[in-house]
């Protein structure tokens, strides 16, 4: 490295001559004092640009739109592979609303239990209740609503009654 | 009765007397007779090094004046980790830097002038003297063509011999103004004295 260094002696006796360049006289007098008004201005009028806000708090976006501006060819990977994204969440959505539907349909508390109810024989009991009308049960009470189908009509003979138990007359 | 030599009257409570780490935290705090004291402090080298890298004096004004209202926004970002000044010139280089790729390969020179102590620089002298074989070529020729060969080199390079060879900061400086190793630091240094060696060879030959 020394001789490296010997070697570039007359280079650096040469680069010594950048240190001779200076700016206008007086140039730095007024430096600090342009900084600071330029500061006092940006204060006043309200802070910092979008651009610069955007760069202290999401520097990655200006770094991501830097590299856009030096290789063109990636806003177009970039734009496509956004789109392919958009399609696949499209696609995906609709698809997992058809399987909640489906899950939904077969999963239906009311539609199971109906028709392992409607299968059941109705309890003699309710046939025998008295006139008094006061009903007591302790079945699960099923509402009259038709049970739901694939394709939404009313499935004929699947309607229930409200079971109920009549306390036994003395 | 002997007199001492007078000392220096500092007061401590002007900005110009304080240490860096005060005004710092005063310029925090939203100071700016602070951070004004902090500019004057280091708007020279700041300045010189934009400068020595883009070869425009008025980009360099721009950039530099950018680069301490960027530093005083940021200031709050400032851990202490570094120098405030180490902190800053990073600033400074980033944003060159950053111009410079933008600017690409458009280079346009605004060279300031050589200033009266030139002609006494006797090393300088020994270079267009009549000894050398460019004896015609003239001190500014020289500049020119020096900022010519400087303006050929990446970025990178450029800036490590501006920061070594013209500002006369040490490796261990400049690794942690440009955030890389010290080795780095001197093989980039070496390729770009090589690769100006070659550009100037009618003016600094090996010895």
């Amino acid at each position: 490295m020394n001789e490296n260094e010997h070697n570039f002696e007359e280079l650096k006796k040469l680069l010594k001559l950048k240190q001779h360049e200076v700016p206008p006289p007086g140039y730095f007098n007024n430096f600090s004092g342009q900084v600071v008004s330029r500061i006092r201005a940006g204060e006043a009028g309200g802070a910092q640009t979008y651009v610069e806000r955007l760069q202290s708090e999401a520097p990655w976006v200006i770094n991501l739109l830097r590299i856009f501006e030096t290789r063109p060819g990636l806003i177009g990977g970039f734009a496509t592979s956004l789109c392919l994204l958009l399609v696949l969440v499209v696609v995906f959505a609709d698809r997992s609303d058809v399987a909640s539907k489906n899950l939904l349909t077969v999963s239906d508390p009311s539609a199971t239990m109906g028709s392992s109810v409607a299968s059941m024989p109705v309890p003699s009991l309710v046939a025998a209740s008295d006139s008094s009308g006061i009903v007591a049960s302790t079945n699960p009470v099923t509402s009259l609503q038709p049970v739901a189908t694939l394709f939404g009509q009313p499935a004929s003979g699947s309607l229930f009654q409200p079971a109920g138990f009549a306390p036994a007359s003395q | 009765m002997i007199m001492s030599e007078p000392v220096p009257i500092v007061d401590a409570s002007m900005p110009a007397g304080m240490l860096e780490g005060d005004l710092v935290r005063r310029a925090r705090k939203g100071d700016l007779d602070a951070y004004d004291e902090l500019v004057k402090r280091y708007q020279q080298r700041i300045y010189a090094t934009i400068y020595h890298m883009t070869s425009n004096h008025e980009d360099a004004n721009d950039l530099a004046q950018d680069a301490f209202i960027k530093a005083y926004s940021a200031l709050k970002s400032f851990k202490g980790g570094s120098t405030f000044y180490t902190w800053l010139y990073r600033i400074a280089v980033n944003k060159t830097i950053n111009f410079l790729k933008q600017r690409k390969n458009k280079h346009h020179y605004s060279l300031n002038d050589l200033d009266f102590n030139t002609e006494n620089n006797p090393d300088l002298v020994a270079l267009i003297s009549e000894k050398t074989p460019v004896r015609e070529a003239g001190l500014t020729e020289l500049q020119k063509k020096l900022n010519e060969a400087l303006m050929k080199l990446s970025e990178p390079h450029r800036m490590v011999v501006v920061l070594h060879d013209v500002q006369g900061q040490s490796h261990e400086e400049i690794a942690e103004i440009m955030d890389c190793n010290i080795g780095t630091v001197r093989s980039r240094l070496f390729y770009a004295r090589q690769q100006l060696q070659s550009y100037l060879s009618e003016y600094a030959k090996p010895a």
